[in-house]
């Protein structure tokens, strides 16, 4: 609260009058409309109503109608009758935020419980209710810190049931889908660089590491420390730049 | 007589009487002639002072006595003493000063024995200054003050005069400095700021000015010389007649203005500085060197720096030599390109033997220039020769000095004497690791080849090394070596079961030794298809092994052994001394007379690479037992080999060598697999102590652990840190990615 400026610290306290909300709520409200007090009373009674109870009977109606008729789970083609319900593309990177809010275990199938789960903690119960919801989910992918979870979230989604790391080519599609998003100016070089140099899966860790390199370096490599900690790979990837001339090190 | 009855002596007139002995004692001390103090004289002056002090108030003149003693001082000094020392000048007024100074103690000594007195009772009663104390307070009040400024210019003056080779007169100084010290009375306050600070100064000066000549115009070696002899001097200077206190001052300075201030030029002088006296071997110089700049702060440290370089510069044209020589050498001429190798390392050997002597003679065994040694080798030795490394180049060295026939053909304590020092060249490279691996490589040739010279080098390098490196570096060698002990003993053993077995008879004598897999190199187990000559014995030795252990497997490896096989050419036989597989070949022709190469591939199950070698090493080598069509000098695979009936040789058994592959690759690739597990190990113990830690500092305790066997790559350590990441043994700290923790 201290560092805010006046004006914020002025609409904080306004907004935690008016609805009764804790001073962190409010903040976590005006920060995801930027600052504009009606948009923030916007996110804060649609949480609310997230809150709601999700009416169970209607929710096994749902899961019924797309779950694939020879096992209890929905499988590709059932997501993909989902999204033709939505009027959202399968490729859609909501389809990514939703598959987080269930704890899916992989992508192309979701079972029944993270199905039903996932509904629940976004208050669904019906698909007027699903529709409705596909622009926070998409908002979410804003806010930093679930970006980051989300990020985190689609390497073991991605990955082979029972291997230990991501192969190349779903990694690079992931990575383009996400970044994106969330620009990062040398998504490309990083694609092709990898196709050309590296040519194998993707560990854990490479994965993880590589959203903080986003995060923290920026794309002229002006603060990239060659000494640090950073996976090889992504040292190599720096050399990569350097050879090429890509960047230039001041 | 009684006080009571005393005459009361009136202060003038007692005052009278003691003015006439002090006058009297004037005369003498101006060398007039005039009669010495008798016992008589003495006493009454005594006894006078004595009554004087001993009256009662009011003629107890004590106090006035006190003051009248003082005042004939200052009297004699004021009217006699100062304007004599004042009219004379340079060292005729030092001469009178001394003469003066002197005659002041004297007078000072017979005063306060007339004044006794007064310094048992008065001094003490009023806590006032002892009468010498007086004396000495008047003189240095009155006439130090005055002059000393004057004398210590002349002193000076006469100190450059004797630098300057002119003849001085030392007493003389040593008297007028003894006056100096004299002034402080047990402090040497007046001698330090009124002479001794300005004289340094003065000596500063002095040789800085020769310095800035002589650093012109002198070769380093006449500078230093003249350095030397400049120091010997000023510390003569001291004993002869400066007080010992300012030694180490005076020397200081010297070393100062000659050495400190010019060091790089002199040691960086082109001809004649450290490097050339380096390179021309003038070992006096050196050592003079080392004596003149162990003396000032730090002055070691630009001499060893460059010594580092001279070795450094050295033992890189030694390898630029090496690897010029091996450029130029045709490929065919593998052995004269090896012998370089050889020359090298010996040469090596030599310039550490050099330069270590410096070291003693020169340069004291100072450990900073057994610091320079060491860093100077470290940084060429690690360098290859010709795509050879310097481990391998070591183990190659070793294997020639101990197997039979080597090139080097040495005494018995040469060779001991050899080994020592290749041991200590080990110390200096980093990848000793490698150089276990090539010479483990090498000791199993020799060994299972009969090839080593003597099992008592053997053991006595494998001592040095354990010294040297620690016992696990040569556990695995020291085994391999035992191995054959008892491979002996199996043999004996067996052979009694072949005697007391007689069914067992093959027709053939089989020689088995039986190693333990972990000590020795790996080697493919081979797919040979055994003659049908040899399989009997196989068999045999096979039984007879169950009967000893159930619990082991063997492995056979045919690609080590050797067979002595009967040649039974037209003109005689021939024992041919061969390998297993060169043997398998030739018993081939026991079925028939013409071979083609592929046949034999066929039916030896060897592979290509192998049949290759074997079938040069038999018609295209020195000994041609196989024709081959067409003749050429190089194997190909439509070639046709035929018995050659007509070969003969002088000997009746010649040995027919099979030159082995070239091991270096799969060295190093069982090397490199080697150092993975030991970074891996090396990361997990460091973290399981740790539990926390940031990446640089595991880096570094990484590379601290591992350096007593190789130096490990940054990157690969990185890469093994992830490994052990995607192991589930470590994590990174979920706030500081720079953080790993232990997952235990």
């Amino acid at each position: 609260m201290n560092k805010l400026g006046r004006g914020h610290r002025d609409k904080v306290h306004q907004f935690v009058a008016i609805t009764g909300a804790s001073e962190d709520v409010a903040l976590k409200a005006l920060k995801a409309s930027e600052w504009h007090l009606e948009g923030a009373f916007d996110v804060f009674y649609s949480q609310l109503q997230l809150r709601s109870k999700t009416d169970n009977r209607r929710l096994e109606e749902l899961y019924n109608r797309y779950r694939d008729p020879y096992a209890d789970m929905i499988t590709a083609d059932g997501i993909t009758y989902l999204c033709n319900d939505l009027m959202v593309d399968p490729q859609d990177i909501v389809m990514l935020v939703l598959s987080w809010h269930m704890k899916a275990a992989t992508m192309c199938e979701y079972s029944k419980q993270e199905f039903i789960s996932g509904l629940q903690s976004l208050g669904i119960d019906s698909l007027e209710k699903f529709r409705d919801r596909i622009p926070y989910m998409r908002n979410e992918l804003k806010d930093e810190h679930k970006f980051r979870e989300i990020y985190n979230f689609s390497f073991a989604w991605a990955k082979e049931k029972g291997q230990k790391s991501l192969a190349l080519d779903t990694a690079i599609g992931m990575w383009q889908l996400l970044f994106d998003e969330r620009k990062w100016p040398l998504i490309e070089h990083w694609c092709q660089f990898l196709q050309v140099r590296h040519n194998k899966a993707i560990s854990r860790d490479t994965w993880s590491q590589l959203l903080e390199f986003v995060r923290n370096v920026d794309p002229q490599l002006s603060n990239y420390d060659s000494e640090g900690a950073w996976p090889y790979l992504i040292d190599e990837f720096v050399e990569y730049l350097l050879e090429n001339c890509i960047v230039q090190r001041g | 007589m009684s006080a009571m009855d005393r005459v009361v002596i009136e202060l003038d007139q007692g005052w009278g009487f003691m003015e006439k002995g002090i006058t009297k004692l004037k005369k003498i001390l101006e060398g007039l002639d005039e009669p010495q103090f008798n016992p008589e004289d003495y006493m009454m002056l005594y006894t006078t002072i004595y009554n004087m002090c001993t009256q009662k108030p009011p003629h107890d003149y004590s106090q006035n006595l006190y003051e009248k003693y003082q005042e004939s001082f200052n009297v004699y000094i004021s009217s006699t003493v100062l304007p004599a020392i004042k009219e004379k000048h340079d060292v005729y007024m030092l001469n009178e000063l001394v003469k003066r100074w002197k005659n002041h103690k004297l007078m000072q000594r017979w005063l306060s024995r007339f004044f006794h007195y007064l310094d048992r009772y008065f001094i003490a009663r009023r806590s006032l200054p002892p009468l010498n104390e007086v004396a000495l307070t008047c003189f240095r009040t009155l006439v130090y003050t005055e002059i000393k400024g004057e004398v210590r210019m002349a002193v000076i003056t006469l100190i450059d005069q004797e630098r300057e080779g002119e003849h001085i007169e030392r007493s003389l100084l040593k008297d007028v400095l003894g006056i100096f010290v004299e002034m402080g009375m047990g402090n040497l306050d007046y001698y330090e700021s009124d002479f001794e600070a300005p004289m340094l100064l003065d000596t500063a000066s002095y040789y800085s000015r020769k310095a800035s000549s002589w650093i012109v115009e002198d070769s380093c070696p006449e500078y230093m010389l003249k350095a030397e002899e400049c120091l010997r001097r000023e510390k003569e200077r001291v004993s002869n007649y400066l007080h010992s206190s300012s030694e180490p001052k005076l020397l200081e300075k010297v070393q100062h203005e000659l050495l400190t201030v010019v060091t790089n030029q002199l040691l960086e002088k082109e001809n004649s500085g450290c490097q050339a006296l380096l390179r021309d071997d003038k070992v006096d110089d050196l050592s003079r060197m080392f004596r003149l700049f162990s003396k000032i702060p730090r002055g070691l440290d630009p001499v060893s720096s460059m010594f580092k370089q001279h070795i450094t510069a050295e033992g890189l044209a030694l390898v630029k030599m090496a690897e010029d020589a091996a450029s130029s050498k045709k490929v065919e001429k593998k052995d004269t390109a090896a012998l370089q190798d050889q020359v090298f390392v010996r040469q090596v050997i030599e310039l550490h033997d050099k330069f270590m002597a410096y070291v003693n003679d020169c340069f004291a065994n100072h450990t900073l220039f057994h610091k320079a040694l060491k860093e100077a080798f470290e940084n060429f030795c690690n360098k290859g020769v010709a795509g050879s490394s310097s481990a391998e180049l070591l183990a190659t060295f070793c294997d020639n000095i101990l197997k039979k026939g080597g090139n080097e053909k040495l005494s018995d304590e040469a060779i001991e004497e050899t080994l020592e020092k290749v041991v200590k060249l080990l110390a200096y490279i980093s990848d000793k690791d490698l150089f276990a691996e090539f010479y483990r490589k090498k000791l199993a040739r020799r060994l299972l080849f009969g090839q080593s010279a003597s099992e008592d080098h053997e053991r006595s390098i494998l001592s040095k090394l354990k010294q040297q490196c620690g016992g696990q570096f040569t556990s695995k060698m020291e085994g391999m070596v035992t191995d054959m002990t008892l491979a002996k003993d199996n043999q004996s053993s067996f052979e009694e079961y072949l005697t007391s077995n007689p069914h067992t008879s093959a027709g053939l004598d089989l020689t088995v030794n039986v190693l333990t897999t972990g000590f020795w190199p790996t080697y493919k187990s081979s797919d040979l298809r055994l003659p049908e000559e040899m399989v009997k014995c196989v068999e045999v030795f096979k039984e007879y092994y169950q009967t000893k252990t159930k619990h082991r497997k063997l492995t056979w490896i045919y690609s080590l052994g050797m067979c002595n096989v009967n040649g039974k050419f037209d003109a005689k036989t021939v024992e041919m001394i061969v390998t297993t597989y060169q043997a398998a070949v030739l018993l081939l022709f026991n079925s028939s007379d013409r071979w083609s190469y592929a046949d034999i591939v066929q039916h030896s199950n060897l592979s290509d690479e192998d049949v290759f070698r074997i079938l040069h090493s038999l018609s295209c080598a020195k000994y041609k037992i196989l024709n081959k069509e067409p003749a050429t000098k190089t194997i190909s695979p439509t070639d046709v080999f035929e018995f050659n009936h007509k070969f003969t040789d002088k000997m009746r058994r010649i040995k027919i060598p099979l030159p082995p592959l070239d091991e270096k690759k799969k060295v190093i690739e069982d090397v490199d697999k080697d150092r993975r597990y030991a970074i891996d190990a090396s990361i997990v113990r460091i973290m399981k102590s740790r539990k926390v830690l940031n990446h640089q500092q595991l880096i570094s305790e990484c590379v601290e652990q591992l350096s007593r066997n190789f130096k490990p790559d940054f990157k690969v350590i990185k890469k093994r840190i992830e490994d052990l990441i995607t192991r589930d043994y470590l994590e990174r700290d979920k706030e500081n990615p720079n953080v790993f923790k232990y997952l235990a």
